[in-house]
């Protein structure tokens, strides 16, 4: 009976403990996207003073809006490319990374330097590279000129190539975090029962990197899901809105035309989309902690 | 050791003394002198030497004694510029008095209250008088002044003249003469303009759309978009890039890509601002002395129409009618005809005023804005309503789409007519 009474009293000192951070979680995620489902039931245009609850109209007018799908089409398009690309690029580098060399360390920092480039200013840089006129990567390529930013097609998967050239090596370091938790033990286990190395790549290396790679999975698509800076400095999502995602959709709609109703709407639904994936993760991260 | 971390510390100490001082000189500044009024003027920069429009905000000053005049920059972006005072003005910020307007703004700040009525002191009638149609059309809301112009910009055609017989006045022309020029000059394109998703593609589609005899604004206000000049004017502009008169890059091309092919000697044609002619003309230009200027084409050979742009005066409505007074006394300054002058002698701003275009002075200083005349006269601002930069969205991804052949004319048009109805409320 004591027992349950000392439990009692520390699940209380429990709650009182964790308290503030629910608090300043509560003022500073909760209560701005409670706002933002708040404002989202409302016909709420800025410049006409015109404020009036709908209900759900928003929502309705959300489903019926061709620019929406397209938006999340180009959203979840742009997310599954990029973040499987970069993975794919990404494993090998933190492989290359984690072998013993001279100029380990110098290297493994300057892989780094595309990621700490602030995005506006390396977007700007892809820009002047794509410019079909003048830029870079036509005079490399043979052939005709490619209208990279100006051709419907090839705009979002220039967006693409600039994702990817920027996170790669944030993904490869996440994933060299995960190789580095991998005894070296097994690896010398497996070598005196002749395993090749594909086999150890396969039955030891993937199999207990498997966290580490949800985690990076995890961190990129709902990254890549919000994306917005890359492409709005290289297309504004354009041509014919082929690269607009949610997140310029939204902005477009909350900044430019002072549309806050539908813009929180639209905010509320990437949000929604957002938590999905991020659900979806976690639980198999989750299962992933189970099983060991 | 000691002694490094005393010379620090000293250091330290000094830097600590100049800010308190320089944040108590800060502080003393700002507090204005009793019986003085301050007045805030947000505007953007406007390059250039900074000194004749410094002395001409100092002659204001000079003029009401009473009054102290605060500058303050805005982003150079019109799209931020928007946002400042879309966020500010709804807050019912007081902060500022005079404020620039981009021409699409007047409807929609009027319409929400933020900017003042100025019919009192700029009758519309007076207005009509003294500026250009096109401008006025702009700042007159429903029969009342909103705002002043400042000065303005208008689409213009630029051609060369050692490649083509003259100045294209029909679709038609300008076609068959960019041709015959891309035969005789291999390597050099025919029509280089605006086609990115974004404001400028909306400037080149209305010039097509009224040089097909179509119009803006239907009855009653709305904003017309399925329509036969419409359609035809974006089966004009796709018809370019797909018969190879423009290449197919200009999909991409916002003012200064079109500019750099152009200044390169790599076009025949551009459609392009007034601000492209000194860099043609700079002494390095591989085009210098070949160019020349032309109101755009037509369907029927008569002068086209350019799309307006530029910036006008407007009075924040939250701040007191005292201050209001003086904010309007300050815009008569500034939009007066020697400020015009000034502005367009020191900036190469052009003149919203006919009559500064005959004054001898800039006649003789600056001939090529005095020529500009022609065109200013005929600019045409796009839709005059309140939802511009509600819809303005939307005209362009439409556009877009047509262009880029990703959509019929058709098509788009009548998508972007019934998303333009949604939006304004037609229909509802």
């Amino acid at each position: 009976m004591s027992g349950g009474g000392s439990l009692e009293r520390e699940r209380r000192q429990a709650y009182l403990l964790v308290a503030p951070a629910v608090v300043v979680l509560a003022g500073v995620a909760l209560y701005p996207i409670l706002a933002a489902v708040w404002l989202s039931l409302h016909r709420f245009i800025l410049v006409f003073g015109e404020r009036r609850f709908t209900g759900l109209d928003n929502y309705a007018f959300l489903l019926s809006d061709a620019r929406f799908w397209s938006a999340l089409g180009n959203t979840a398009y742009f997310t599954l490319v990029a973040v499987t690309v970069e993975l794919l690029l990404a494993v090998p580098l933190a492989l290359l990374l984690n072998r013993a060399f001279p100029g380990r360390g110098l290297l493994r920092a300057s892989v780094l330097v595309p990621w700490a480039i602030p995005t506006v200013v390396s977007a700007r840089l892809w820009a002047w590279m794509f410019n079909p006129e003048y830029g870079l990567i036509n005079r490399m390529l043979p052939g005709s000129d490619i209208n990279w930013l100006g051709a419907p097609g090839y705009a979002l998967h220039a967006a693409i190539l600039v994702d990817v050239w920027k996170t790669t090596p944030f993904v490869a370091l996440l994933v060299l975090a995960g190789l580095q938790g991998i005894g070296e033990d097994l690896y010398k286990a497996a070598r005196v029962d002749g395993a090749s190395n594909w086999r150890m790549f396969r039955s030891i290396t993937l199999p207990l990197l498997k966290p580490a790679l949800l985690l990076a999975l995890l961190f990129r698509s709902l990254d890549a899901f919000r994306v917005f800076d890359a492409i709005y400095v290289l297309t504004e999502g354009g041509p014919a809105n082929t690269t607009e995602t949610l997140s310029i959709y939204a902005y477009k709609t909350l900044m430019r035309s002072g549309d806050f109703g539908y813009g929180s709407a639209l905010s509320v639904a990437t949000f929604l989309c957002v938590v999905v994936l991020a659900a979806v993760w976690l639980r198999l991260l989750g299962r992933e902690e189970g099983a060991r | 050791m000691g002694r490094h971390n005393a010379s620090l510390l000293a250091l330290g100490l000094a830097v600590l003394a100049v800010a308190v001082g320089a944040c108590r000189r800060a502080s003393e500044e700002t507090g204005a002198p009793a019986g003085r009024t301050r007045l805030v003027f947000k505007y953007q920069p406007l390059w250039g030497a900074p000194e004749p429009f410094r002395e001409l905000l100092a002659r204001f000053e000079r003029e009401n004694p009473g009054v102290e005049l605060v500058t303050e920059a805005l982003p150079n972006s019109s799209d931020l510029a928007h946002q400042f005072f879309l966020t500010s003005l709804e807050g019912g910020a007081e902060d500022f008095d005079v404020l620039v307007a981009d021409v699409v703004w007047v409807p929609e700040f009027a319409r929400a209250g933020w900017i003042a009525d100025l019919s009192e002191y700029f009758p519309p009638e007076r207005l009509r008088e003294d500026f250009f149609p096109g401008p006025v059309e702009a700042v007159v809301v429903e029969g009342r002044t909103y705002a002043v112009p400042w000065y303005l910009d208008v689409g213009v055609l630029y051609y060369r003249k050692d490649l083509v017989p003259r100045a294209p006045r029909t679709y038609e022309e300008l076609q068959r003469y960019a041709r015959e020029a891309m035969a005789k000059a291999p390597g050099v394109q025919g029509y280089v303009w605006q086609g990115r998703q974004y404001e400028g593609l909306s400037c080149n589609v209305y010039e097509a759309l009224w040089g097909h005899g179509g119009e803006a604004l239907g009855e009653g206000g709305r904003v017309l978009l399925d329509s036969k000049p419409a359609r035809e004017a974006l089966e004009y502009l796709r018809g370019l890039v797909r018969s190879g008169v423009s290449p197919e890059t200009v999909t991409g091309f916002s003012e200064e890509e079109a500019r750099r092919v152009f200044q390169e000697g790599r076009a025949v044609f551009m459609r392009n601002w007034p601000y492209a002619w000194s860099e043609a003309q700079k002494p390095d230009s591989p085009i210098r002395g070949k160019v020349g200027i032309a109101p755009l084409p037509t369907v029927s050979g008569e002068p086209g129409w350019g799309t307006l742009g530029g910036w006008q005066l407007a009075v924040n409505a939250h701040v007191s009618p005292e201050r209001r007074r003086l904010a309007a006394k300050l815009i008569a300054h500034l939009t007066s005809p020697e400020a015009n002058l000034v502005l367009a002698l020191n900036y190469a701003r052009n003149p919203p005023r006919p009559s500064v275009y005959e004054d001898p002075r800039l006649r003789a200083a600056d001939p090529f804005i005095a020529n500009l005349k022609e065109m200013v006269e005929r600019s045409r601002p796009r839709p005059v309503t309140p939802y511009y930069n509600l819809i303005a969205d939307v005209l362009q991804s439409e556009f877009s789409a047509a262009v880029a052949g990703l959509r019929t004319p058709e098509e788009a048009l009548k998508r972007a007519q019934k998303q333009v109805d949604h939006l304004t409320g037609v229909g509802e």
